[in-house]
């Protein structure tokens, strides 16, 4: 057998060999390495690759290749049962501020040096330590940061807003082609689409995404984009018609004389104010 | 615009306000959000008989006023 017809041979082998090894490995992602992952990961392949140029014997390369792939899944499924190996292999988390206050002997222990610190919050956006209430390094060298309080983002509870509770829009359109499946599971159908499509005036061949909200409002983007789609306005002018309303009412009883009358408008613009309170977080977004 | 045509927009936004609310609460899946709009439409209800009853006494009251 001619040389380059073995090291064909043992590459195309290998080759499918590793797929089945990566997938042995387990799904986990390239960028939750650990340190661990790593080694095994660099040793396998290095192995392969000297198998594949014929720089060491097939037996001796394949039963280190065995070994490795069997001693590597062995550990991580022994990982997933135990806390203690799990701590062993993938390490533990260490905690580099608490209160507010760098903990400078764990920062040691970690071998991270302050500049490592102020980097790594600074790609957190954090360009001052004293802003930072908690951090913590993970096992896989990332720095996850607790802010203080004051300095956090501001979020719907903390301005004390009312908001309306939102699904996932749906995406029923892609690249012309309508999806029957999200548009039934939203208790939708074709019949429904192509009248929308057809209110705003699109052909379904130019949609290149169709996406539905929980309320049945229909957002489009087209292949052609110098047509302007108009954007779904049914929410905004269900409540501004509403508040039209209410001020008619209001408008009513001030110039009724009929007393009667005047009560029920006075009634009814009361009632309409609580319902648009009620109605603006789910229609004002 | 008399006061009875007035009124009688405001009943006809209004009814069409009710009726936009009522197929948004049909397609919504989340409940609370449903609620509230369910809710609304039947509150709605009320003031849009209200006003049907205010306006069969303005076109008794003033009969040139009468139908649309």
């Amino acid at each position: 057998m001619p040389e380059w017809l073995n090291v064909l041979l043992r590459s195309a082998g290998l080759f499918i060999g590793a797929l089945f090894t990566a997938r042995l490995l387990g799904r986990r992602q390239t960028a939750q390495l650990t340190l661990f992952d790593l080694i095994a990961a660099v040793v396998l392949g290095v192995i392969a690759a000297s198998i594949s140029l014929n720089l060491i014997s097939l037996i001796n390369g394949l039963v280190a290749l065995a070994v490795w792939t069997v001693m590597a899944v062995g550990v991580f499924l022994l990982s997933l049962k135990y806390k203690a190996v799990r701590e062993i292999v993938q390490g533990r988390e260490t905690i580099l501020i608490n209160h507010g206050k760098v903990l400078e002997d764990k920062l040691m222990e970690a071998k991270m040096t302050p500049e490592d610190l102020i980097s790594k919050l600074r790609q957190k956006n954090v360009f001052q330590a004293a802003d930072v209430e908690f951090a913590l390094l993970e096992p896989n060298g990332d720095v996850s940061v607790f802010l203080k309080k004051d300095k956090q983002p501001l979020d719907a509870k903390t301005m004390g807003l009312n908001v309306a509770q939102q699904t996932v829009p749906q995406t029923v359109m892609l690249d012309g082609e309508i999806m029957d499946e999200p548009l039934t599971a939203m208790g939708l159908n074709r019949n429904w689409l192509h009248t929308e499509l057809e209110k705003v005036g699109v052909a379904p061949e130019n949609v290149f995404i169709g996406q539905v909200d929980s309320t049945g409002q229909l957002y489009l983007d087209l292949f052609d984009d110098a047509i302007q789609v108009p954007k779904p306005k049914a929410k905004e002018m269900a409540y501004y018609t509403l508040k039209k309303c209410q001020a008619d009412c209001e408008m009513f009883a001030h110039s009724t004389e009929n007393q009667d009358a005047k009560k029920m408008y006075a009634h009814s613009a009361e009632e309409l104010k609580e319902i648009l309170n009620d109605l603006k977080p789910v229609l004002l977004k | 615009m008399t006061v009875a045509t007035q009124v009688k927009q405001t009943l006809a936004s209004l009814k069409g306000t009710q009726a936009a609310l009522q197929q948004m609460a049909t397609v919504e899946e989340k409940q609370q959000t449903k609620e509230i709009l369910e809710n609304s439409t039947r509150r709605m209800e009320k003031i849009i008989k209200n006003f049907e009853s205010r306006i069969k006494v303005m076109e008794f009251e003033e009969t040139q006023y009468k139908g649309f």
